[in-house]
């Protein structure tokens, strides 16, 4: 798999900096456990991050403070470290659902561990969907699309984070195929038509509410809250 | 920072420092890095919004984990700068903002290497870091203000519209294209 679509390098440089909503890195970060190019750059956008740390121009000002905190520091060099518990604990629970069956990492705290013990909702013919029940504002879902379905046209106020897992669609942007990430911002409208074959797969995030026009806004938007 | 001051190091001081302390556990090399990133750390961190006394602990862990997995770290890979940076970013998100689901990418320098089939080399060479903060410093202004509001105040590009009174398009542009100029000189490409 070597994605084709990748993050705007906006997108990546929020991530580097820790600005994007835990709704969107668990997005951005399945689109780069599987893409060599967003990591290099992600790389480079930390590469940002230390050279600005670096260039911190701290006042020389508390200097009994400082010199209480440097010895608190020598103390505590001599210290076995502590392995961390969630450090600890990663490998083992990794392997509890056989591989294929697994979700990719990013996605498993907000949806479990399993593809098979997904409980889709139905949302609309052809579609179903599953709604992150905990987040931090933004939302996140998992849309699941028949093939050869057209999605209706809709735009967005803010930004729509979409990574493809399973399936693939196209749009006036392209071809969308697993790996593949669309990085959409409130300038674009765009209508994804499902490929024939296998039902599309995605996980999405969204900031703002999608804006759809017409009777289907009206009969999905209190429906599924987006 | 002004390169007339006296205690400015470059990229490669600092990391001979690490690899002594990677190598002996040269605790002398250790409180060098100590004295020059702490109070830098903490002052990233207030940036962040911590509070005087959260800023003062999770920089001193931060610095206690550059000694403690100072073992695994390769100067060849990652500047020490870049390697506190993710530390100690992760640990604001973990602490701070308390985002359970965070999946912290690897604190540690060189696991953009694990795919050994992207093509790329992360090598980060001292030149390239200094050629990296002279970038920082000729960026247009507003570019400067968007990377600053992203990598110190941790804001969203719609926060970031919101404050400015921009359209989030050109707010996505320009901290794009000031990406792109950071990274012209790192990679040797445009």
């Amino acid at each position: 798999m070597k994605p084709r679509h990748h993050l705007d390098e906006a997108t990546v440089l929020s991530f580097a900096a820790g600005a994007l909503s835990p709704e969107m890195v668990a997005v951005a970060a399945t689109h780069m456990e599987v893409c060599g190019l967003c990591r290099e750059r992600l790389s480079g956008a930390e590469r940002i991050g230390g050279a600005l740390l670096g260039q911190q121009q701290p006042a020389v000002g508390d200097t009994a403070r400082g010199a209480r905190l440097r010895e608190a520091m020598l103390g505590l060099l001599d210290e076995e470290p502590k392995i961390e518990a969630s450090q600890a604990a990663a490998p083992a629970s990794s392997n509890d659902a056989p591989a294929a069956d697994c979700l990719p990492s990013p996605l498993q705290p907000y949806f479990g561990r399993s593809w098979r013990a997904l409980r889709w909702r139905w949302m609309a013919p052809g579609v179903h969907m599953i709604r992150a029940a905990r987040g931090s504002g933004d939302t996140l879902i998992l849309l699941k699309i028949a093939p050869g379905k057209s999605m209706p046209m809709h735009s967005h106020q803010g930004t729509e984070l979409t990574q493809i897992l399973q399936g693939a669609y196209n749009d006036a942007l392209g071809h969308f195929a697993p790996g593949d990430v669309a990085d959409l911002d409130n300038e674009i409208e765009h209508q994804p038509i499902t490929a024939p074959g296998v039902p599309c797969v995605c996980v999405a995030a969204l900031d703002a509410p999608l804006r759809f026009p017409g009777w289907l806004a009206r009969r999905l938007q209190p429906l599924v809250g987006l | 920072m002004s390169s007339s001051d006296p205690q400015v190091r470059d990229a490669g001081y600092w990391s001979a420092q690490m690899a002594a302390v990677s190598l002996r556990r040269d605790r002398d090399s250790f409180m060098r890095i100590y004295d020059h990133f702490a109070p830098r750390t903490r002052l990233y961190l207030k940036g962040l919004g911590c509070p005087e006394a959260v800023a003062e602990e999770l920089a001193q862990e931060a610095l206690l984990r550059l000694w403690q997995a100072a073992g695994r770290y390769d100067a060849t890979r990652s500047s020490l700068s870049t390697w506190l940076f993710r530390i100690a970013r992760n640990l604001h998100i973990d602490r701070v903002r308390r985002e359970p689901y965070w999946v912290p990418m690897d604190d540690e320098p060189g696991w953009v290497d694990k795919d050994d089939a992207s093509g790329f080399s992360s090598a980060e060479s001292h030149a390239e870091q200094v050629e990296l903060q002279q970038r920082i410093e000729h960026l247009p202004a507003i570019q400067a203000r968007l990377i600053r509001m992203s990598y110190f105040e941790a804001k969203s590009h719609q926060e970031i519209a919101e404050e400015l009174g921009m359209p989030l398009g050109t707010v996505k542009s320009s901290l794009r294209r000031a990406f792109l100029r950071l990274q012209l000189g790192v990679r040797g490409q445009a």
